[in-house]
């Protein structure tokens, strides 16, 4: 045995004091539980492992009477402790259970600094009560792993590292997988539908067409001049009427007969074209030139011209209109003239 | 029958009115060697009472042309050249503090002339934009409390380069609207450029004569007035206009659908009719004909065809576009 425990005098004395300062700590113990047992707090981690910058949840849970009211931990700076950050709170979920209530809180906590984290206590202290009295959780662990490599500076530079191959997965085009199918679903279809129904419709916007036999350009022009001659139109005053007509019986003539864009040429226009055609005598260029000069002037100078003048336009007219013709008809075969001058006039239904 | 006798009078007298056209060409003809275009387009402005929009490179004789305009008519001209520290002030006139009267007392600006040349517009800010084309707008200037209408006749003549675009402040489509006629000016022929070659060598640069006065040039614009436009003659210009804005209404249009942003405005439509009476008074008509719309066409659209981004990636042009709508649309 050794010396210092031999039961002497000095040796009793120092147990009873060790006793009782052990029955007054206990008794102090069991005071501040008179609080806690009351109040219960608890803590807990999804895991108590994570990679450097990775996520897990702390759990913060409160099991108290219904009338007590405690003070919520606010944890200011978003930090739990210097090393392990706040990500995101959750709301304080309520639940209640008989004459008690249990308050719970998410935490989403990360940390930047690899090592092995001590999380202490949390505190919640009694509002309203006479003494401060305060109920703490348990303390947990965390361990932050760093999963990098731990760069040397002495081993120098080296080269940018390749991308990191993944391998394929085919959810990655799902849906252009799914709507390129759909789309070729509905263009299969719909190419079916025309192929099945498609003459109906065409039918339907194409009424049966009549062709009327194609008309020589002079045939066309000579008509409108007749009608427009028969119309006497400068007689009831309508000369800007009169000489509209002819005009644009003209250069629809000329349009057919010349392949010429006369409607939306001036009339210098029109004459220097058809200067440029070539084939018109001096004669008949004469006579275009004096309708298409005195219609300019009925028609934007409020000219009114005599009979005389009114008689000789519609003349000149019948007479390029005949000249021209003819003057083709000379110089190449009958068959091949008219295959020329023929234009498509109209379609009847 | 009346009617005919009112347009031969009319054609009379128009006649007898424009025959200054002539000598007033000769003398531009004496000075700016070539340029018809230019010199036919600065009459129209000028008898049209419109502004004008000069596009061209540099030493072509845009300034020289209406210096000798201003020679010939008796009138007043100013030459500002536009600078990016430019101020409205610079251009309208100020009030300045006069210690003799011990009160401020009205400094005008060189606008205050007859004939104006807005040497390169695009080189000074908005502001000084805005004040020059407001006075070209309301005829009129306001310095202080005080509003000073400009001299008549006021023409201006702005060129803008159109090689040189940094550091320039393009004019806003709402204020090219502003000029009448938009002109573009290329070099001169080979033999007219052997012509000013001989001129500047020899030292011997003819000087054109004054031979009319600023009251004859407003009494010309009254004629110009009366010029008839026959209302097929209208139904033309509206056509035209139109196909501008609604170019898919037009067969053999609606390819430019996508290309035209922004289609001629009104004032487009009676700048174009101005501008063919003033043609047809030229060509000493007193009535228009469709040659003379088409004749100013091009100069008095080209700058208000707005263009969408697939006709700049298409190097469609705004002439390109009147040329086939004067090509599409039928002439009466």
């Amino acid at each position: 045995m050794p010396k210092s425990l031999k039961p002497t005098h000095k040796n009793i004395q120092r147990l009873k004091h060790h006793f009782a300062f052990i029955c007054l700590f206990a008794l102090s113990l069991f005071a501040h539980n008179g609080f806690a047992q009351g109040v219960k707090a608890s803590a807990t981690l999804d895991s108590t492992l994570i990679f450097i910058g990775g996520q897990i949840d702390l759990k913060l849970e409160v099991s108290q009477p219904v009338d007590a009211t405690i003070s919520w931990p606010a944890f200011a700076a978003d930090t739990i402790t210097s090393n392990i950050e706040i990500v995101e709170r959750g709301q304080v979920d309520t639940t209640k259970a008989n004459d008690r209530i249990v308050l719970s809180q998410l935490f989403r906590i990360t940390s930047f600094d690899s090592g092995l984290h001590y999380i202490p206590p949390i505190e919640l202290e009694l509002i309203g009560a006479e003494s401060k009295e305060i109920a703490k959780s348990n303390s947990l662990s965390l361990m932050v792993v760093n999963p990098f490599p731990v760069v040397n500076p002495e081993d120098g530079i080296t080269g940018i590292k390749d991308p990191i191959n993944t391998p394929f997965k085919l959810s990655e085009i799902q849906d252009i997988l799914t709507y390129t199918g759909i789309g070729i679903l509905l263009i299969g279809l719909l190419i079916f539908l025309y192929s099945k129904y498609g003459h109906l419709i065409s039918k339907k916007e194409k009424p049966a067409e009549k062709v009327v036999p194609l008309e020589p350009a002079h045939i066309i022009a000579m008509r409108e001049l007749d009608r427009i001659q028969e119309s006497k139109l400068w007689e009831k005053n309508r000369e800007k009427e009169y000489y509209t007509d002819i005009t644009d019986t003209l250069r629809t003539y000329l349009e057919h007969r010349f392949n010429v864009t006369a409607m939306e040429q001036t009339s210098d226009e029109i004459l220097d074209t058809l200067k440029s055609v070539g084939e018109i005598d001096k004669g008949s260029m004469a006579e275009i030139d004096q309708v298409l000069k005195l219609a300019d002037l009925v028609k934007f100078a409020k000219f009114n011209p005599l009979p005389e003048e009114n008689n000789r336009s519609i003349k000149n007219a019948y007479a390029f209109v005949d000249k021209t013709k003819r003057a083709v008809v000379e110089t190449s075969e009958k068959e091949e003239t008219e295959a020329d001058e023929t234009i498509p006039v109209k379609t009847e239904e | 029958m009346e009617q005919s006798v009112d347009i031969r009078e009319l054609n009379e007298r128009i006649k007898n009115e424009s025959s200054f056209v002539d000598l007033l060409t000769i003398e531009m003809n004496k000075v700016i060697v070539g340029q018809k275009h230019l010199i036919e387009g600065l009459l129209v402005g000028l008898l049209s009472d419109g502004h004008i929009l000069l596009e061209g490179l540099p030493g072509l004789a845009k300034t020289l042309a209406i210096n000798t305009l201003a020679t010939i008519v008796d009138a007043d001209f100013s030459r500002i050249q536009f600078t990016p520290d430019l101020l409205p002030a610079d251009l309208l006139g100020t009030m300045i503090y006069s210690q003799k009267k011990e009160e401020f007392v009205i400094k005008k600006g060189p606008i205050f002339t007859n004939f104006v040349l807005a040497d390169e517009i695009n080189r000074a800010p908005a502001k000084v934009q805005s004040a020059l084309l407001e006075a070209m707008q309301e005829r009129q200037v306001t310095i202080g409390d005080t509003t000073y209408k400009l001299d008549k006749p006021f023409l201006v003549m702005a060129t803008q380069n159109p090689i040189e675009q940094e550091g320039t402040y393009p004019l806003p489509e709402a204020q090219v609207d502003r000029f009448m006629l938009k002109l573009v000016i290329d070099y001169p022929q080979k033999q007219e450029e052997q012509m000013i070659i001989r001129h500047n060598l020899a030292q011997s640069f003819p000087k054109a004569s004054t031979i009319l006065k600023p009251d004859d040039i407003i009494r010309a614009r009254t004629v110009v007035k009366d010029v008839y436009m026959d209302e097929k003659i209208e139904k033309y210009i509206v056509d035209i206009v139109f196909a501008t804005r609604f170019p898919d209404d037009y067969k053999g249009l609606e390819k430019y659908k996508d290309m035209i942003s922004t289609g001629c405005s009104p004032r487009a439509s009676i700048s174009l009719s101005m501008a063919a009476k003033a043609y047809a008074f030229i060509k000493r008509r007193g009535y228009v004909i469709p040659e003379d719309v088409r004749a100013v066409c091009i100069d008095v659209l080209r700058h208000r065809i707005g263009l969408s981004y697939e006709a700049e990636a298409n190097n469609v042009t705004s002439v390109e576009i009147i040329n086939d709508i004067l090509n599409t649309v039928e002439v009466p």
